[in-house]
């Protein structure tokens, strides 16, 4: 696939490090000279200028691209080069947007007459995926801080299946061998992180403490499957949210909805009036995240879980870290420095969610492999979980899963056939028309994607 | 650093080396000359060394960093030139090892000097194996071993971009393709493409076969040796000097051009681009003022001087070194112009040496900018080549090889004084070496040959070879104490 990559930051960095890993033909276009330097160290190509211009877009040869991926800071500019990409004859373009006020207009259409309208329509601004990493990190905390436990979730098939994260809390099975757990339902480990390095599951591996473990299984079993590894907390009731930026008033305002009760601390009194004036019910209070005793007054020891979503990510590990001291169940945190989140786990803060990761998990899913119609990635970045569809002709149909010749590292999640989900599925022969879900090392994807073709 | 990384690779490399030792071992066991054994003995030793090597070392995770990369580089050509001495040495091509090692070093890197010597030990006089290889090893220099590596393993993955930067000639490295890769199999295609066409070329002009393939293995990469002691003029036809003139030029021009020209189907980025004018325009000149010369100071005549001087300017511009007259006798402005053209070189991101002629633009222009500063010392003048407007950390970086270029030519040209040489074979040893040009003016003229040399000098105008082939960044780097802190 040829993929255009316009905006070196944070995001296009990961997204371009991630395509280049999986060998796919790679250029980025950014328009400052120190950025791009940066970039240089991928395998890829890269362009200095402008993408919202024909003349870039045309050297970036865009009327060939298979997807333009626009993440560049500012909104307009990504809209505008989605829609001169498009006019070039670019086949499918992605771009990022921030702003609510944009982004609302391409969803909701107004109510009441005096309501704004949908005058800004994405396709006919040629843009066919927009993603907004603020709304993704919000939707993920909510999501996490509405289950059982503190760990991310992957849905396939419409939801039938789903891939999750377990992080082995539960000292009954530390140092026992994968083979021995007795689970209650069944299901497939696909992968185990140890020390942020990827083990294949095999039965005699031992498990250790701290370990994060992936689990395939049907929706209805996951919670129970669970229990296994980790103590499964309530859902949240109380949240304190540290930070009224984007984010943070973005879950608010969601967990508000729901019938959460929220307390939003934010350091700039400003800020503080206007996203009062928005909250009606939630409580906004002015002061510093740091400050241990601000934080008890505030009734954050009392709270079910705490969130930080402030722009830096240092604040955010070091007030998730105070606010756990302070005995809060569950801390959550955003960090942009993937590096930081290793980190973050180990100091003991819950989940670190990062709008980059995030951003650069749904460009995933547009990336879509011939036969692929969902993929996720897992484990920072180094395992990638698609769902395919088998067409007729494929390698793999009509036979065994596991004698159909899948690379070694690979490991097949389950099987969906006509809507009944199939795991584990080694002994089932696939049909044409059924998803298989397969996990395996980003550089391996494109041999799996062969065989269902 | 990872050294086992390095190691990893090198051995890989060692490995590649020794399989190219097929060739020649094809052609002696055809001609049934005794040096295939000496072939074989170093194919055995090269791809064992190197596979035992590549065996016990380890591959670690993650992409090459810029430090190992380097490292990779400067040690590939080192261990390449020692491994590429093995046929000279166990054939017994010469009397000491500093003499293969100068003769291996010379091809690797292009150059084409040579320490034969036409009386006791002359070219005509080796088997045909050991000619093969010296221009063989031309040819896998002339485009880079390292990025002929690249493009045939896809195991280095990442790290592969920094290999290649650090490898090819000019300012800076185009990337043709998104992957790094698919540039390194591109050039590498080119370049084996023009080889065929000038194959046969010259095959049909009547070269003999044997001659063909070594004047061809050794025009592409604008080497110069070739399997005669008088050099393209042995064969003394202008049409076989006609094709080698046009292969030579094709060899001096950025191939990421044809590229553009051939794949991209954008003649106009290939005739607008003003290396490419200013290439031909100094090649164009140089040859008339040369004419000019010969003929008004009665050399020669107005045809032959056509015939010579087109010749020679093309060949050592391109850096090529191959010889059709004796440039030594001319008069002292055609030699001072060849001069030059040693120290300007061929285009950057070509098979060609020295300077390269985008620096000398680049410098130019920075000059007169600087005048013009001179008298509005508040003026803003964006310095373009090509339209493009290069950024200041670009221009520094060209300013900053440019210094480093003149101040190795001015140390070399001391050390080789303070070892008895005159001026001018002292100056020109070092420009034709450090250029990888190969003939240079005065004792080591175009008829003559470096053997004359004393041996602290051939070390170096060895170290000149490779410290000019690899655009002195990556060997001087290795100098530097904090290159080896911090690891």
């Amino acid at each position: 696939m040829y993929i255009i990559i316009v905006g070196g930051g944070v995001v296009g960095f990961h997204i371009a490090s991630l395509l280049a890993e999986e060998e796919q033909e790679v250029v980025v276009v950014e328009q400052s000279e120190e950025v791009l330097e940066n970039i240089r160290q991928l395998d890829v190509k890269t362009i200095l200028g402008n993408a919202a211009t024909p003349k870039v877009l045309r050297e970036a040869e865009a009327h060939r691209a298979d997807l333009t991926v626009a993440v560049t800071g500012s909104d307009e500019t990504n809209m505008l080069t989605c829609f001169i990409a498009k006019e070039l004859g670019a086949s499918t373009t992605a771009a990022r947007i921030r702003n609510p006020e944009y982004s609302g207009y391409f969803v909701t259409s107004g109510k009441s007459p005096s309501a704004p309208r949908k005058v800004i329509r994405p396709k006919s601004l040629g843009i066919d995926v927009f993603i907004n990493p603020e709304v993704e990190a919000a939707k993920e905390i909510m999501s996490i801080l509405s289950s059982f436990y503190s760990t991310p979730i992957e849905s396939f098939a419409n939801g039938l299946v789903q891939i999750r994260e377990f992080k082995v809390e539960k000292g009954t099975i530390v140092d026992k061998p994968l083979g021995d757990i007795a689970f209650p339902k069944p299901c497939v480990v696909a992968a185990i992180i140890r020390a942020g390095g990827i083990i294949m599951p095999s039965a005699g591996e031992l498990i250790k403490q701290d370990d994060r473990i992936y689990l395939v299984a049907s929706r209805e079993h996951m919670d129970e499957l669970g229990e296994r590894f980790a103590q499964p907390q309530r859902p949240a009731k109380s949240v304190v949210i540290l930070g009224g930026g984007r984010v943070g008033f973005l879950v608010a305002e969601g967990l508000q909805r729901r019938g959460v009760l929220v307390k939003v601390v934010e350091g700039n009194i400003n800020r503080c009036q206007e996203i009062a004036a928005k909250l009606e019910g939630a409580a906004v209070v002015q002061g510093d995240g740091t400050d241990r005793d601000f934080l008890i007054e505030q009734g954050v020891p009392s709270a079910d879980a705490f969130v930080a979503t402030t722009e830096s990510d240092e604040l955010n590990i070091l007030c998730g870290l105070l606010a756990k001291n302070l005995g809060v169940s569950r801390s959550l945190i955003l960090v942009n420095k993937l590096g930081y989140i290793p980190l973050a786990e180990a100091v003991g803060v819950d989940v670190a969610a990062s709008p980059s990761l995030l951003t650069a998990r749904k460009i995933a899913h547009f990336v879509l492999h011939g036969g692929a119609i969902s993929a996720a990635l897992l484990g920072g970045k180094q395992l990638q979980a698609v769902e395919f569809v088998t067409s007729p002709t494929a390698h793999v149909a009509q036979r065994k899963i596991i004698e159909a010749g899948l690379p070694k590292e690979s490991i097949v999640g389950a099987i969906i056939h006509n809507d009944r989900v199939i795991i584990p599925p080694d002994d089932s022969v696939v049909q044409p028309g059924d998803h298989v879900i397969i996990i395996s090392p980003l550089p391996v994807t494109p041999s799996v994607e062969k065989l269902f073709k | 650093m990872r050294i086992k990384v390095v190691l990893h690779y090198l051995g890989l490399l060692i490995a590649i080396v020794g399989l190219s030792m097929l060739l020649p071992l094809a052609w002696s066991l055809y001609y049934r000359e005794p040096d295939s054994l000496a072939f074989a003995i170093s194919t055995g030793i090269s791809v064992v060394s190197g596979l035992l090597l590549w065996r016990l070392t380890a591959v670690g995770e993650g992409r090459l960093s810029r430090r190992e990369a380097i490292m990779l580089v400067a040690g590939g050509w080192i261990l390449a030139s020692a491994f590429g001495t093995l046929p000279y040495v166990l054939a017994g091509t010469f009397s000491n090892y500093l003499d293969a090692f100068f003769e291996t070093m010379s091809g690797f890197t292009t150059t084409g000097a040579t320490v034969f010597d036409p009386v006791v030990n002359s070219i005509e006089s080796q088997p045909h194996g050991i000619l093969l290889w010296r221009s063989l090893t031309q040819w896998l220099g002339g485009m880079g071993i390292i990025t002929l590596f690249v493009a045939l393993f896809p195991i280095l993955g990442i790290g592969a971009a920094h290999l290649v930067e650090v490898e090819m000639p000019g300012p800076q490295a185009e990337r043709l393709t998104a992957r790094i890769r698919d540039t390194a199999k591109a050039l590498w295609f080119l370049y084996l493409g023009f080889s065929v066409l000038e194959f046969i070329s010259l095959w049909v002009a009547k070269m003999p076969v044997f001659d063909a393939l070594a004047v061809t293995f050794s025009t592409m990469p604008t080497g110069g040796f070739t399997p005669t002691s008088l050099s393209i003029g042995a064969y003394n036809s202008p049409l076989i000097e006609g094709i080698i003139i046009f292969f030579m030029m094709v060899a001096g021009v950025n191939f990421g051009l044809y590229y553009f020209l051939l794949w991209k189907r954008q003649p106009g980025r290939f005739f607008s681009n003003s290396e490419f004018r200013l290439y031909i325009a100094l090649l164009i000149g140089a040859c008339l003022f040369i004419v000019l010369n010969l003929t008004m100071s009665g050399v020669e005549s107005i045809g032959e001087a056509f015939r010579y001087s087109s010749f020679q300017a093309v060949s050592i511009m391109t850096t090529t070194g191959f010889v059709t007259a004796n440039f030594n006798v001319w008069p002292a402005f055609a030699r001072s112009a060849l001069l030059i053209l040693m120290i300007i070189g061929a285009s950057a991101g070509s098979t060609g040496g020295a300077l390269k002629v985008t620096r000398l633009l680049v410098l130019a222009k920075y000059a007169y900018r600087r005048i013009l500063l001179f008298f509005n010392p508040r003026a803003v003048i964006p310095l373009k080549v090509g339209g493009n407007t290069l950024s200041e950390r670009v221009v520094s970086g060209i300013i900053g090889m440019s210094i480093l270029y003149f101040a190795t030519l001015i140390v070399g040209f001391l050390v080789m004084s303070a070892l008895g040489l005159d001026h001018v074979t002292a100056l020109s040893s070092v420009a034709a070496t450090l250029g990888n040009v190969g003939p240079g003016l005065g004792l080591v003229g175009p008829t003559a040959n470096y053997l004359c040399i004393p041996a602290l000098g051939k070390v170096v105008l060895i170290v000149c070879m490779l410290v000019g082939r690899l655009e002195l960044f990556t060997i001087l780097v290795l100098l530097t104490p904090s290159f080896w802190k911090w690891r």
